[in-house]
């Protein structure tokens, strides 16, 4: 029995082990499957040492160098590891590691297909889609959307292409959930948010759950609690503060302004309205709105905008055009 | 619990799938990753509803990897969800403060880890250190220290044993402390 044990728990080593790798092929894929179902024995092992293997103990007892002092019978002092590996490295031994990181490099890009699960999703006018992703994260698209996702087993990379899209992210600890929109980049771990690619500069980001970072170029990084967001326009950044509720309200058919350009708004409006919106003098989109509007009713919407900053709207058969009294 | 996922997914079974086999393996794997008793069914039902939808659209390699990773997911959600339900603490307070037993376990732990990688050939430990923490592969890492692939595949496996070993023998159980 005992060494039985040993022996299962040598193969459940080895699964942790290629489970982890960035190249896996179906072969050894299938083989996981079988090797589990085998005995009840098999997933209770593998379970334990996976565990351990992702355990931020080990991360941490890994990081901490102070083992890789020697005992001091050489030279005395115990020199720190990089020193020691630095003057050891000779030029002969760096043409291959080179070369290893050449071939790695060249393996990572020549990954199977099925694994790195690359896919496109879009959404039509007046059109809402959820796509749930391998990893289990799950992304709500509005309407006129376009998100391109990449998951590998080391990398989850999403493109928001157009559009506006609320990300519920699976937590996973070791591989981190990017969304990347041509000039804000997002990074989290574990969490809720909301982006907006609004028009060629402007990006909105509304945060849900947890904490997320956002990087717009060198130097320009924000962190964003719950609760909190962000507009970019171009290299103006205006920070946004009252992100309510636990999701945002155009999943729930409602438009929701935080002070928001008349532009944006309009915007949002023509992603799903039958007929679109236009501005007689594009000098209205600077309006500012708050508020809460039913994305279904567009006519509605145009009278509370109407009503707030003394505008009118008419139907000019096929589009509404908004305009200033008089 | 059988019958009504199976009532749940109507002719989208594709053929070849043994849901219930997968569904015990998902059980039992829920249960070795210290999920509380109360949630494993719902955790694994849930899984399995996802992994149906998954398989209508996507060729998966390995259904359970996949499987395990969602349910890795869910735990750590429910794990959060319940945390927050019992403290009624905002969740983001509630995981910067662990309980004081697990820094302790944890700090255990770790000290356990470090007196098993001091015992161990510096190989293995260069081995172990390059795999987990750099991420490299086995076949950059033999390439680097002039060893097989099959050799640093034997060092991990064999590093992994010895520190299982050494977490039993401390009396640590690493389960159950997301």
């Amino acid at each position: 029995m005992g060494h039985e044990m040993v022996s299962i728990d040598c193969q459940a080593a080895q699964w942790v082990e290629r489970m982890n790798r960035p190249v896996l092929d179906s072969d050894t894929a299938a083989d996981f499957d079988i090797w589990i179902l085998k005995d009840p024995r098999h997933v209770e092992s593998y379970a334990r040492l996976l565990a351990l293997w992702q355990s931020e103990e080990l991360d941490a007892a890994l990081s901490d160098k102070t083992w890789s002092l020697r005992p001091s019978n050489d030279d005395g002092d115990a020199k720190p590891r990089g020193l020691r590996g630095l003057r050891r490295m000779s030029w002969a031994r760096v043409a291959p590691a080179a070369a290893a990181i050449c071939m790695v490099a060249a393996i990572c890009v020549a990954a199977p297909r099925w694994l790195e699960e690359q896919s496109e999703f879009s959404t039509g006018h007046g059109q809402t889609r959820t796509v749930v992703l391998q990893d289990g994260s799950t992304i709500r698209m509005d309407a006129e959307t376009r998100v391109a996702a990449r998951i590998t087993p080391w990398s989850r990379d999403v493109e928001l292409v157009q559009g506006e899209a609320f990300f519920d992210v699976a937590h996973e600890r070791l591989r981190s959930f990017t969304v990347e929109t041509g000039n804000a980049r997002i990074s989290v771990l574990g969490t809720a948010f909301d982006v907006d690619r609004i028009d060629k500069d402007t990006r909105v980001i509304q945060v849900y759950r947890g904490l997320v970072s956002v990087e717009a170029g060198v130097g320009r990084q924000w962190r964003l609690p719950a609760g909190s967001g962000l507009e970019l326009v171009g290299e103006r950044v205006r920070s946004l503060t009252r992100v309510h509720g636990e999701r945002p309200g155009w999943m729930e058919g409602w438009l929701e302004a935080n002070e928001m350009p008349v532009s944006q708004l309009v915007r949002k409006l023509n992603r799903i309205s039958r007929r679109p919106v236009e501005l007689a003098d594009p000098a209205l989109g600077e309006l500012l709105v708050t508020g809460r509007f039913p994305t279904d009713d567009p006519e509605a919407v145009l009278e509370a905008i109407a009503a707030i900053h003394e505008l009118t709207w008419r139907d000019a058969g096929g589009r509404y055009v908004l305009g200033r009294q008089g | 619990m059988l019958s009504s996922i199976k009532s749940g997914l109507p002719e989208q079974e594709p053929p070849g799938q043994d849901w219930d086999a997968i569904r015990a393996a998902l059980r039992r794997y829920l249960r070795a990753r210290g999920t509380s008793h109360d949630l494993i069914d719902d955790l694994a039902q849930e899984t399995l509803a996802r992994l149906v939808e998954l398989q209508r659209t996507q060729q998966i390699g390995s259904m359970l990897a996949l499987a395990f990773r969602i349910a890795d997911n869910l735990r750590v959600d429910a794990h959060r969800r319940e945390s927050r339900l019992i403290t009624g603490v905002d969740e983001e307070l509630r995981s910067d403060e662990p309980s004081l037993n697990r820094v302790l376990d944890s700090r255990r732990a770790m000290e356990v880890f470090q007196s098993c990688l001091r015992r161990m050939p510096a190989l293995r430990r260069e081995v172990l250190v390059r795999r987990r923490l750099n991420q490299e592969s086995c076949r950059a890492i033999g390439a680097d220290l002039d060893l097989s692939t099959k050799a640093v595949e034997k060092h991990i496996t064999r590093g992994m044993i010895d520190l299982r070993r050494a977490l039993d023998q401390a009396g640590i159980d690493l389960v159950g402390q997301d």
